[in-house]
């Protein structure tokens, strides 16, 4: 019997790891992407490894995700991370106010938390502010965003999955009975237009996804989200550094090689495809990060960027929306079968989207295949590069 | 696969040569087979001066005489200038080849080739002022 | 950021398919604070959909948008256009050097990544090794329980400014070689094998162009002379005690 063929709109996380999840389960899986792997909203990602600690208050279902994949990226792709381990800490009242809380949102949604002395904290982090009042350590961590889908990639290339970047969908090709059957598409490389057939195509495009459900009519509530990072050029800290406080803008410092990086902010947007720096948003993570590491105010910035997170739902600002994810079979919202939609959720779930979206196609194509990335150590980055297509 | 235009090849050597875009040390690279191929060329050249030697006195007298011109002096100059720039140069990439003052090599390029102009200068002195 | 505004003109090198390559020009308004990769995902956004280029994390650690710019190998995420050019001024922007070209500015760097993979070169280790010997600060004993990830971004930009690897297919290439001398050749007999070779360290001739243009501090050229002290105390420890087993090419290059 001929493997079941899907097309995977998106090569960021979500793109990346479905295909590895689905090609471990037997499909003929092609990826398009009218780019290069990662370099939409996934790549931008400040790499905080997530413990569930920043949602374990007021999102504990997305806590309880991240602290669960948190243990699993760490034992499947160990060479993309900084393993080190995260506070929270406290630097005035209204902080150490929320301590209580905060320790019993990580206690609820099991992630191990342990409480330091302000000395204790001190000598393991000598570089954050001497004033701090608490401090809570976490098993957060720092990953390399590129190194993290090229791993997922290569292990998806090794088990047939074919990459076609630069490669942009310009239509869904449908069947005239309302099932979607592949995608129309333009090879950047060559100026060349071509047509895929699949059984099944998956929209993971993050922000974008509303550009191509549009193609068939369709929609999801899609709030595309950006933010600002700064990055500075001195490796001042060994962990990532929190706010104990509600989650806000620049309330994250994280080492990641000789730099730390500060984020992030919220705000809307109309236009994707570029979102320019806001300076005042730049100034905003110099002087909060300052606050957690006084050492930013003497180093150099190396570099600042806007990255466009997709959040889901309709509503208020950014802040008070789930961080959780969602997949939108379409033939159930819109009678177009063959599609589906997969988007929200954060760089740290990557994996249990993939499976939550190929149990999906799965259920869908009636395929009897369960999932098995949980246990499966992903190969080498560098292998996508030297697989051949 | 694309056309490949922008793959390594031995034709691309004059790439050695070209210092745009280039920092100091690429210069100290580029001196260094430029020099290296001028004492080359004076090497041949001077055996074969020398063989005029087994033709008889008057055919290395004569040749002599031929050399008095500036013209020969400065390619004389010129042979000098790049033993002191080979030589000295030779000198640090010797030392960071084995990997020692490596950090400081450039500040040592720097200071071999001011002191390879000072010698060429002076040699420039004497061979011209005894002229 | 600041708020003035700057007009530029950037060059790009095009190239697709089986065509000629060929230059295209646009004319932007850019904020001088900007780095040159916004400008070209500017023209990418607003000007010209079909330009090809490869970005990705715009921090300086997936070493994906090395380029050259003005001809010099520039990491585009974190050169400010103020850097390189002035109000009214061009820019040229070109693809690396010694990487066949796939479309544009994007060129194919399997090479190295499967040279990178053939050394073993690592992606973490313990912040105590991290930085070449002689680090620049002291690290307290605790520190080394502390794993980041490697100086080297694979980006590409020392291979592209190596004047051996212009001339050369074969040649390692500064980044190899600086990834073999981190992981250390007294500690993989297989490893020694693999760069103490015509290909390895004893084809440099010190332009030290790879260590000017490396944005994340590796010195690779620096590294390439510690290697090559590695090999010969390795070689002479060898000539004094009993050899070990030895193996074929193929062995050694598996």
């Amino acid at each position: 019997m001929s493997k079941p063929i899907a097309i995977i709109i998106g090569a960021g996380f979500t793109g990346v790891a479905t295909a590895h999840d689905l090609a471990l389960r037997g499909f003929a899986v092609t990826i398009v992407e009218r780019g290069d792997i990662c370099n939409g909203t996934s790549g931008r990602t400040h790499g905080l490894l997530h413990s569930g600690g920043r949602y374990a208050v007021s999102d504990q279902e997305s806590a309880i995700e991240c602290i669960d994949e948190n243990i699993i990226l760490r034992r499947i792709v160990p060479q993309v991370i900084e393993p080190n381990g995260g506070l929270f800490i406290a630097l005035d009242e209204s902080d150490l106010a929320y301590r209580e809380t905060f320790i019993e949102g990580c206690q609820t949604c099991h992630i191990p938390v342990k409480e330091l002395t302000p000395q204790e904290a001190l000598k393991m982090e000598p570089n954050i502010n001497p004033k701090v009042l608490a401090a809570l350590l976490i098993p957060d961590g720092t990953f390399d965003p590129l190194r993290l889908a090229l791993s997922f990639a290569a292990t998806a290339k090794s088990n047939g999955a074919k990459f076609l970047i630069y490669t942009e969908v310009t239509g869904l090709i449908t069947d005239g009975k309302g099932s979607v059957t592949g995608v129309k598409v333009l090879n950047r490389k060559e100026n060349k237009p071509e047509e895929l057939h699949g059984d099944i195509v998956v929209n993971a495009t993050g922000a974008w996804v509303g550009e191509i459900t549009q193609l068939v009519g369709a929609s999801v509530p899609i709030k595309p989200t950006p933010g600002v990072m700064v990055t500075f050029d001195q490796r001042l800290v060994q962990r990532a550094i929190n706010l104990l406080n509600k989650p806000g803008d620049g309330d994250i410092v994280l080492p990641q090689r000789r730099m730390v990086v500060v984020g992030t902010t919220s705000f809307e947007v109309k236009n994707l495809d570029y979102v320019p720096v806001v300076e005042d948003q730049a100034k905003l993570m110099f002087e909060r990060g300052s606050k957690l590491v006084p050492g930013i105010a003497k180093a150099h910035t190396r570099g600042v960027f806007m990255a466009t997170r997709p959040l889901i739902g309709s509503g208020s600002s950014g802040r008070s929306i789930a961080r959780t994810f969602k997949c939108f079979d379409h033939k159930e919202t819109e009678g177009i079968d063959g599609f589906v939609t997969i988007t929200g959720g954060k760089a740290t779930t990557l994996r249990a989207m993939a499976e939550k979206t190929s149990d999906v196609v799965c259920q869908k194509l009636g395929i009897n295949q369960p999932c098995t990335t949980k246990e499966t150590p992903l190969l080498s980055y560098r292998q996508y590069y030297m697989l051949p297509n | 696969m694309n056309i490949n235009r922008n793959q390594p090849s031995p034709g691309k050597l004059l790439q050695w040569f070209n210092p745009l875009g280039r920092k100091l040390s690429f210069s100290g690279f580029t001196l260094n087979r430029v020099s290296a191929l001028g004492l080359t060329l004076y090497l041949y050249l001077h055996l074969i001066v020398l063989s005029l030697l087994a033709q008889g006195p008057n055919a290395y007298d004569n040749f002599l005489k031929l050399i008095h011109n500036p013209w020969f002096m400065f390619g004389e100059w010129l042979v000098v200038a790049a033993g002191l720039i080979h030589g000295l140069n030779g000198l640090r990439i010797a030392l960071t080849s084995l990997g020692i003052v490596v950090p400081q090599q450039k500040q040592m390029f720097v200071f071999l080739m001011v002191i390879a102009v000072i010698g060429s200068l002076i040699f420039a002195f004497r061979m011209f002022t005894t002229f | 950021m600041s708020m003035t505004k700057w007009t530029i003109t950037i060059q790009v090198y095009r190239q697709k398919g089986e065509a000629l390559p060929h230059y295209d020009e646009f004319k932007l308004e850019v904020d001088p604070d900007e780095y040159v990769l916004d400008g070209v995902e500017r023209i990418w956004a607003f000007n010209d959909r079909t330009v090809c280029f490869r970005h990705a994390c715009h921090h300086s650690t997936c070493g994906a948008c090395g380029m050259r710019v003005n001809g010099v190998e520039k990491l585009t995420c974190i050169t400010p256009i103020r850097e390189v050019t002035q109000n009214g001024g061009k820019i040229k922007i070109e693809p690396l050097r010694n990487f066949p070209v796939i479309s544009d500015l994007v060129v194919d760097m399997g090479s190295l990544y499967s040279n990178m993979e053939r050394v073993g070169a690592q992606s973490v280790l313990p912040v105590t090794e991290a930085e070449i010997e002689r680090p620049l600060r002291s690290w307290p004993k605790e520190d080394s329980q502390y794993i980041r990830l490697s100086d080297c971004i694979e980006c590409g930009l020392c291979i592209s400014a190596c004047p051996i690897s212009t001339t050369s297919e074969t040649y390692l290439g500064p980044a190899v070689l600086a990834g073999a001398q981190q992981k250390g050749v007294r500690l993989d007999p297989n490893l020694l094998r693999l760069v103490d070779c015509e290909d390895g360290p004893w084809r440099c001739h010190s332009a030290f162009e790879c260590t000017a243009v490396c944005p994340s501090f590796v010195d690779p050229a620096r590294r390439i002379m510690l290697l090559r002290q590695q090999i010969v105390l390795e070689r002479l420890t060898r000539l004094f005690r009993s050899e070990p087993k030895k193996m074929t090419v193929k062995e050694a290059n598996r």
